[in-house]
């Protein structure tokens, strides 16, 4: 199980590109996929769903372009778009079984299978109420279902826990986790403690580049001895964000405990563990510096 | 809050995100297009055996009763998404948090639907001076003849639509499908009403012009008196509308038309009713407020009497202290044996008319079931061209669907990502639309079984197959349901309610019927919303 983008370019009307040139190989895992807005995660992961093509590169499923014969893809394709519709008058079950017919399941294990989604993503007392009454949470479950309606190989989820409660979160990502195993998944978010989580892969992008594509313990040996707790006065805050790269502030009784990201620790600071956060916000400041990752 | 300054601001923002839409430069078309129909003898205005010779004053009449007899029908279907785009873009959720009145914003509401439908009245004085210059047989241009009809008439029935769209978007009965239905008939009453307030031999008086909405009346009242200067004998015999019906008309000299007092007061009334329309609208106005969002999702959404797990989840845990949460497994789903896509086709096909036919309160089912009662139980006559007609007009809403659901709800992305959604989710969608055709006008074919007329069978098999592809195709292609029900409603009127051979798609008589057209067109449209839908997924 192999998918492979090969410079990709994605080039929309009026001349706005959101992909340049972008690379990347994956096999099974989940790949956490970081950027900041407008960075063209949306753009990639709609290509990879054949929703729409790309103006030059390729993309190759298990050695085949996915452009020349989407069907191959779709097949084992679940999908999770950042927005979605569902149809008001039908309830959740009948959502799932209606979408199981168009991809084409089988009716039997489909209802079975509807059956224990519904279960999983806690929607079962649910099933029966008109989607139109979810909340925007409630909905966004219904589409964790679907996405994994036809137990794809392939699983694209863009920002799946945007709307879900602490325990839904925390819930959702123990189920990436385990679908993990045997397919390849894809996480687009900008909540990085998600990824942090469950990726066993990460990639960076930035302005439709791709800037970084490491394990999470790569990433964060990058910046190893480059974070630093400093304590500073309220008042000096100010002055410190505009001198320093600032990951995070708390504030506490003795000031604001500040994570200064740098090569040079300022006076009196202390080294401390990075995270994951810290590791992001460093390697895009390395690449609008244009330091290489 | 400076009034007129944030008026002025909401009406243009409105205005912009219009204009600046592709769809606004096929509302400019359609007004260049009308104009076009003029220049080409395709509209015209006859009176008995006359028509006036082209000059100024007789293109300016008949330019300004195109403006305020199409423009009033088919502009309507084009303003009436001002509050549902507020909606869908959800600007309608900041702009209720800020000081602005309900009346403040439907009447913003109103002067931006009125500058959509007036930029399209200016369209057509600009091919009014166009058309003088090419096709007119006095090449001297009076502009104060000939742009007063286009401009007073048409400004004025413009206000009045545009509020009147403004009033059905804020009625939720009306918001949707069958306000687009209701507005068909409301305008041929309102049409009615000009029509009546016509006194043949004298000019239209203050009182008549009260009931001229379109201003009709004042125009034509004042051709009639001038034939029956020229003819005595003249009955007051008039038609204005579509196809070359100048030829062989014997010509006569119009001057103008002579705007009374009477006639500009009575323009200013109509004026003043869109204002109160629009104003009357407020009453109705939701205010973006989701407990009020219709009168249909009211009914639904009950109450749960049992507090839902997902609801309840965090005070469980604030209640109970911190736990891990509930750990999904997806260890224990069901796996699948893959099936060919072919295999689940009529599952698709049920899939899709249990979503066409899901969301009718019992009396719509009550309406289908006696309509089909009344093609059986009724005379043949009776059945073929009355009830039948009924009973295919009352499915307008669940067809309308057809092609537009998935951009009306954002579902696109989840359903063709699917393999071989586009040509299987499209045929079932079009076999779900044919099987409502079937089950709605059933009773006709069972009683023309029983009589044993074939003939008429196989027109009401074409009119089966052809309404659903017409459904579908424009839905396809225009992504609304508007199209449809606009359309679907003018074709239902025209043809099978009047047994005209060229549009009666229902072969409501034996006269009247043409089968095989109406087949023909249903594979045409079919191709036409499979070939549009392949490209839009294909290049999105």
């Amino acid at each position: 199980m192999q998918l492979a983008i090969e410079n990709v370019t994605k080039r929309y009307k009026k001349g706005v590109v959101a992909l340049r040139g972008f690379s990347l190989d994956l096999k099974p895992g989940v790949l956490g996929l970081l950027g900041p807005n407008g960075a063209g995660k949306t753009t990639l992961m709609s290509i990879l769903a054949t929703i729409t093509r790309a103006t030059e590169g390729r993309v190759m499923w298990n050695g085949a372009d996915i452009a020349r014969g989407p069907d191959a893809l779709r097949s084992v394709l679940g999908y999770l778009p950042q927005d979605f519709g569902v149809y008001p008058n039908l309830n959740a079950a009948e959502f799932l079984q209606y979408l199981a017919a168009v991809k084409g399941l089988d009716a039997a294990t489909s209802a079975r299978r509807i059956d224990e989604l519904l279960e999983l993503v806690n929607l079962t007392e649910a099933r029966k109420r008109p989607l139109g009454g979810f909340s925007g949470g409630m909905k966004q479950r219904v589409g964790i279902a679907q996405a994994l309606l036809n137990d794809p190989q392939l699983l694209i989820v863009d920002e799946p826990t945007a709307g879900l409660d602490p325990e839904e979160r925390v819930r959702f990502r123990n189920l990436l986790s385990d679908l993990s195993g045997e397919r390849i998944v894809i996480l687009s978010t900008h909540i990085v403690s998600d990824v942090e989580a469950t990726a066993t892969d990460i990639a960076l992008i930035a302005k439709g580049t791709l800037v970084a594509h490491a394990t999470p313990e790569a990433l964060l040996q990058q910046v190893e001895r480059k974070v630093w707790e400093w304590v500073v006065s309220s008042a000096d805050l100010t002055q410190a964000k505009q001198q320093y790269l600032i990951s995070s502030t708390t504030r506490r009784s003795d000031g604001v405990h500040a994570r200064v990201l740098g090569d040079q620790p300022p006076v009196g600071a202390q080294p401390v563990a990075p995270n994951l956060e810290d590791a992001y916000l460093f390697c895009l400041s390395q690449h609008r510096a244009g330091v290489p990752a | 809050m400076n009034g007129p300054r944030a008026l002025y601001h909401m009406v243009r923002a409105d205005f912009l995100e219009r204009v600046r839409r592709y769809s606004f430069l096929l509302t400019l078309g359609f007004a260049v297009y009308l104009g076009y129909a003029v220049y080409a003898g395709q509209v015209t205005l006859r009176l008995d055996k006359y028509s006036g010779i082209v000059n100024s004053a007789w293109l300016g009449a008949v330019l300004g009763l195109v403006s305020t007899v199409w423009l009033t029908l088919i502009g309507f279907y084009i303003v009436k998404n001002a509050i549902q785009r507020d909606r869908q873009t959800r600007v309608g959720q900041i702009l209720a948090t800020t000081p602005m009145s309900k009346s403040f914003y439907t009447l913003s509401k109103m002067l931006s639907n009125f500058a959509v439908l007036a930029s399209m009245v200016l369209i057509l004085a600009l091919a009014a001076v166009v058309i003088q210059l090419l096709h007119g047989e006095d090449a001297h241009i009076d502009l104060f003849a000939l742009l007063s009809p286009i401009l007073i008439l048409g400004l004025s029935a413009a206000a009045v639509c545009a509020a009147i769209a403004v009033l059905f978007e804020s009625l939720p009965i009306l918001r949707g499908g069958i306000g687009n239905v209701v507005y068909f008939f409301l305008w041929m009453f309102m049409l009615s009403m000009s029509v009546t307030a016509m006194v043949p031999s004298h000019p239209v008086s203050w009182l008549h012009g009260l009931g001229d909405y379109t201003g009709i009346a004042a125009v034509m009242g004042q051709m009639h008196a001038a034939v029956l200067k020229i003819d005595p004998h003249y009955t007051g015999a008039s038609s204005f509308g579509i196809g070359p019906m100048n030829a062989g008309a014997t010509k006569f000299l119009w001057t103008g038309v002579r705007w009374s007092a009477g006639i500009l007061a009575a323009r200013l009334m109509w004026v003043g009713v869109a204002v109160a329309l629009a104003l009357l609208a407020a009453v109705f106005f939701d205010r973006f407020d989701p407990a009020r969002g219709g009168w249909r999702s009211e009914q639904k959404e009950k109450p749960s009497k049992k507090p839902l797990a997902g609801e309840l989840a965090l005070p469980q845990a604030a209640e109970t202290g911190l736990r891990e949460p509930a750990r999904a497994s997806a260890a224990h789903l069901t796996t699948f044996t893959r099936t060919g896509p072919q295999m689940r086709f009529f599952a698709l096909v049920v899939a899709e008319l249990r979503l066409m036919l899901r969301g009718h309160g019992w009396w719509w089912y009550a309406g289908a079931a006696g309509l089909f009662i009344g093609c059986v139980a009724s005379s043949l006559d009776d059945a073929r061209s009355g009830f039948i007609a009924a009973a295919w007009l009352w499915p307008i809403l669940v067809w309308s669907q057809m092609g537009t659901r998935e951009s009306q709800f954002s579902t696109g992305a989840l359903i063709f990502s699917a393999p071989g959604a586009v040509p299987r989710q499209l045929l079932a969608t079009y076999a779900a639309g044919v099987l409502v055709a079937m089950l709605t006008g059933g009773g006709l074919a069972l009683h023309l079984l029983f009589t044993g007329d074939f003939a008429a069978l196989g027109a009401w098999a074409a009119g089966a197959f052809f309404i659903p592809a017409l459904a579908l195709g424009l839905g396809a292609t225009t992504g609304t349901r508007k199209a449809f029900e606009a359309i679907y409603t003018m074709w239902w009127y025209v043809g099978p309610l009047h047994h005209i051979p060229q549009a009666d798609f229902m072969g409501t008589t034996a006269a009247s019927s043409t089968p095989l057209r109406f087949l023909l067109f249903a594979v045409v449209l079919v191709v036409l919303a499979y070939s549009w839908r392949t490209v839009r997924v294909r290049y999105a």
